[in-house]
């Protein structure tokens, strides 16, 4: 199926699902830094860094409200059928998806900052770096793979959460020992612990992005494990 | 379905969409909305036909004289089931429409073929009464037409011909009934000796409507019913059809894919006399099969 | 969106475009009203000639100059007993009105004078006479005095004398005017009200001449070809409108009907002859075959006319009644014809006002005979109002030219009336949709 949105007899519903698009992916670019700001910001003990993140996580709830907006006003003012209804509800749903991932990110920023502040580099820092190099991957194909309609490589990046899931459960499973090994670390750990609750929750949400690429797509909703809805 | 399927003819079936997602192609759209020409409609995708077919119509073509507007249709129409029939001026849904109650026979030149079948009885065999099949096949036209008679008369006409009703209480009844099914008996109840012609766009069509179901029909075909009506009326008519649908099967044909989508169960899109895509209109409405019914629902043509 | 915009003017160069030709569009304007308007006084101005004409030519015929005699039912003068059909026959009711005239004129001697003293009444006097012994036996060998119509000569001379001092002698004699004046100085010469013209048949005399036969005529005339036309003619419209299949043959039946009404009437009046009278030996002059030479003429104007009627009706109305599940008949019956009535009745009064107004085809089927007698049935000789005109038109007597005008002026009254009909019957069952 291809996706098509510039080819109305409306010159102007075209540029408004357009410009729709665009800010949304915007939006999906802002938060992809944020992501890696933040990594970054707790794997480097940049608090300066972490400060930066919490200021943009403005920006993108802004971000959120404006294509929240726009996409009401286009349902409102064209009642879109098919291909673009399901391009205005994606873009809707992505838009929460991103605006979480941006609060993620802002929750990792807020652990940096706490673990700058208590000095010495913890463990765990090595499966942080690897989860989160894996969902900032996962985030970007997502957004390509919308950018493009590309539903196969939806899918290959869909398949990735579930090794980010595993890799979360073992990383988890890692800290558990350590804090049993060493209880005094138990609060630095457990701010290791929420950053990877809050990658793997990252990994979440780029899934949820790939889900709506078919969904676009297809018009098969596959959430919540119902693949068999895919054609 | 890719643009390259599409326009390599009609050998391959719109319903041989690659089942897995990995055959899908993201090549940049091109031609795909340019198919306009019948050659590139194989047959009807979707769900054409149903179990508890009220009207059953197999490989239907019209022709007026030589030309043929409709191209072997065939579709089902469910009991108690609002199908709407939509598609660009002149795609043969107003035919195919009045073929149902043989409304195309005082057409000069026009000539039905296919199997029409109304409860598995044939509607064009030849020993078929028009007048009987009508009283069972209603029509509200497109036009609200009531006669310029009382509005009491207007509904009563049919009755009164078919001779449904032999007593005056009877038939007020009737008249009561009907105007109250159609949702116009406390607007008119005062003045029912006064023509029906004077009644606003929107009361004249339900008007009409209380008259075609003054005859207990079947199944009530309706020709655009709300083109001339403004939104509330057209509202009005909405809910209405959306009332009578526990009685009757019901066939609108609509320019409005909004109305098509707010009182239909399922949903025909028809194009240059072929039946492009049936399926329901959930369906129809957020994700088409066809190409052609996409482009034609998000405003596409042109 | 300025790749809109076709041409590169400038809107100011549009406008001023605009307004430099706006001075003589406005003229062209004017000059076409003020062709309307001239066009529609010109036809005022020919309606208001033609009436004041007709008018001022015609009213003096509805007033007939009587005079007042004192006759005496002498049965020695009269010749006979007694009162009966066959003495009645013979008598001589002329001689009563001469010995009259000869009291009221003691002096005049000689036979010529005499003969010009007797030509003071109508000849018509004695029939009046008969009539009135007839129906009053009685009267015989008594006297009395009455009115009677003065001889067209003194009608003439009279209304004549109204206009100017001396008035209009014509064939009246000097010592005729003498007496006239004598007599309308002494009230027994007077003008009245014109009853014969309403009551009488055609005559030779003037004086005597009426119009009630050709009226009746032109009333039987047009009973029968109403009877006749209307509904054959509604029948076929509605055929060929609703039920005929359109082929070559209804095409060919379609432009045969537009030619029809492009015949000649005339043409009609031979076809008459040769198949009513000759063929199916009807009788000669009589109101029914001119009805059905009639009938012949206004059928296509009828059928057209009804056609248009039934194309008019809108087809939403009929696609109505027939998604009801009404027959053809019943669409026709319950719903296209109410609604086509008013136009129908229209062509028909229209057609019927030509068939009033002609004369020619009812001239080859005997209509233009000389009919004095009223006639009382649609088989009787009559003549119809057109025809009587033209008879009136040429007799050399100068009373019919009032005559003949004031049977116009009837003509056109009864019209009138037709028309009006048409416009009130139209009002009435037009309804709207």
């Amino acid at each position: 199926m291809d996706m098509h949105f510039d080819q109305h007899i409306s010159r102007q519903f075209n540029e408004d699902l357009e410009s729709l698009k665009t800010e949304m992916l915007e939006m999906g670019g802002l938060v992809t830094r944020q992501v890696a700001d933040a990594v970054e910001a707790l794997a480097n003990a940049d608090s300066e860094l972490a400060e930066k993140v919490l200021r943009v996580e403005e920006d993108i709830d802004r971000c959120e409200m404006e294509v929240d907006e726009h996409a009401t006003l286009i349902i409102a003012k064209r009642q879109p059928a098919a291909s673009d209804l399901r391009m205005v509800m994606s873009v809707i749903r992505i838009a929460r998806d991103l605006e979480r991932v941006g609060d993620e990110a802002s929750k990792i920023a807020k652990m940096a900052i706490a673990l700058t502040d208590e000095g010495s580099a913890p463990r765990g820092y090595t499966e942080i770096r690897h989860i989160a190099n894996a969902v900032r991957k996962m985030l970007n194909d997502a957004l390509d793979a919308y950018t493009r309609f590309d539903v196969k490589s939806a899918m290959a990046t869909l398949a990735e959460d579930e090794q980010v899931d595993m890799d979360y459960r073992s990383a988890v499973r890692e800290m558990v020992t350590y804090m049993m090994e060493d209880p005094r670390s138990i609060s630095r750990v457990m701010n290791v612990l929420w950053t990877l609750r809050s990658l793997e929750r990252i990994g979440d949400h780029a899934k949820n992005i790939c889900e709506q690429v078919v969904y676009l797509v297809q018009g098969a909703d596959i959430r919540h494990g119902n693949e068999q809805n895919l054609r | 379905m890719t643009s390259m399927t599409l326009n390599a003819g009609a050998a391959v079936p719109a319903q041989d969409k690659p089942n897995s997602a990995t055959d899908l192609s993201n090549k940049p759209a091109t031609e795909s909305t340019s198919v306009k020409t019948q050659e590139d409609i194989a047959e009807t995708v979707g769900s054409p036909f149903c179990d508890e077919a009220k009207l059953r119509m197999r490989n239907v073509n019209v022709f007026y004289g030589e030309s043929q507007a409709i191209h072997d249709v065939s579709l089902d129409i469910g009991r108690n089931q609002v199908v709407a029939m939509i598609g660009p001026s002149g795609c043969g849904k107003s035919t195919f429409l009045r073929c149902l109650n043989r409304m195309n026979d005082t057409i000069e030149g026009c000539r039905v073929e296919g199997d029409l079948t109304l409860d598995g009885e044939a509607i064009y065999g030849p020993k078929v009464d028009v007048v009987p099949l009508r009283a069972r096949v209603g029509m509200v036209f497109q036009k609200p037409n009531p006669f310029p008679k009382s509005i009491y008369d207007n509904v009563a006409y049919g009755p009164k011909i078919h001779g449904i009703a032999s007593r005056r209480a009877e038939l007020d009844e009737i008249v009561e009934n009907s105007l109250r099914r159609a949702g116009l008996w406390n607007e008119v109840k005062d003045r029912l000796d006064k023509p029906g012609t004077g009644l606003s766009g929107g009361q004249q069509q339900r008007l009409c409507i209380a008259r075609a179901i003054a005859v207990s029909p079947e199944v009530i075909l309706m020709d655009e019913p709300c083109s001339a009506l403004d939104p509330i009326a057209t509202a009005r008519i909405e809910e209405l059809i959306h009332e009578l649908r526990e009685n009757y099967t019901i066939a609108i044909v609509t320019h409005s894919m909004q109305q098509a989508a707010r009182v239909s169960q399922r949903t025909a899109y028809f194009h240059l006399g072929k039946l492009v895509e049936v399926n329901d209109t959930e369906t129809v409405f957020t994700n088409p099969e066809h190409d052609l019914t996409e482009a034609y629902i998000t405003g596409r043509f042109g | 969106m300025t790749d809109l915009t076709q041409s590169n003017l400038t809107q100011e160069q549009v406008r001023e475009r605009i307004e430099s030709r706006l001075a003589s569009r406005h003229r062209k304007e004017k000059i076409f009203r003020g062709f309307g308007i001239a066009s529609i006084a010109f036809g005022i101005l020919a309606v208001v000639v033609l009436f004041t004409d007709i008018i001022s030519k015609g009213s003096s015929a509805f007033v007939q100059t009587d005079i007042e005699l004192n006759v005496t039912y002498d049965p020695a003068v009269l010749g006979i007993d007694s009162v009966d059909d066959e003495s009645l026959a013979w008598a001589n009711f002329d001689a009563v009105i001469r010995n009259a005239l000869r009291e009221r004129f003691p002096e005049v001697s000689g036979r010529r004078d005499k003969r010009e003293l007797y030509s003071l009444v109508s000849n018509g006097a004695g029939f009046e006479l008969r009539e009135r012994l007839q129906q009053n036996p009685a009267l015989l060998g008594k006297s009395e005095t009455l009115w009677f119509n003065a001889d067209d000569d003194v009608d003439t001379y009279v209304k004549s004398l109204s206009k100017s001092e001396e008035g209009f002698l014509g064939r009246t004699s000097e010592q005729k005017a003498e007496w006239i004046k004598s007599l309308l100085a002494t009230g027994e010469l007077e003008k009245r009200f014109n009853t014969t013209f309403f009551t009488n048949g055609d005559s030779r005399e003037p004086e005597q001449a009426g119009i009630r036969a050709a009226l009746m005529g032109s009333l039987f005339t047009l009973l029968v070809t109403l009877a006749l036309s209307f509904p054959i003619g509604v029948a076929a419209a509605i055929y060929l409108e609703e039920f005929a299949p359109k082929n070559r043959w209804t095409d060919l039946i379609e432009v045969n009907i537009n030619n029809l009404a492009a015949v000649p009437s005339i043409v009609f009046g031979l076809l008459g002859l040769a198949i009513f009278i000759n063929f199916f030996e009807l009788p000669r002059s009589a109101p029914l075959v001119g009805g059905l030479v009639l009938t012949l003429m206004t059928l296509p104007t009828i059928i057209i006319s009804s056609r248009a009627a039934l194309k008019s009706v809108p087809p939403s109305i009929r696609e109505a009644a027939m998604g009801m599940g009404a027959s053809r008949m019943q669409v026709v019956l319950h719903h296209v014809l109410p609604l086509a009535m008013p136009g129908m009745l229209t062509g028909a009064i229209i057609g019927m006002a030509q068939a009033l107004g002609e004369t020619a085809p009812l001239l080859m089927i005997g209509m233009v005979a000389f009919i004095v007698d009223v006639p009382h049935g649609i088989t009787d000789p009559s003549t119809v109002l057109p025809v009587q005109i033209f008879l009136w038109a040429d007799s050399p007597e100068r009373a019919f030219v009032e005559r003949t005008s004031a049977a116009i002026m009837v003509l056109l009254a009864v019209l009138i009336t037709m028309n009006t009909c048409a416009v009130w019957l139209r009002k009435k069952l037009e309804r709207r949709w």
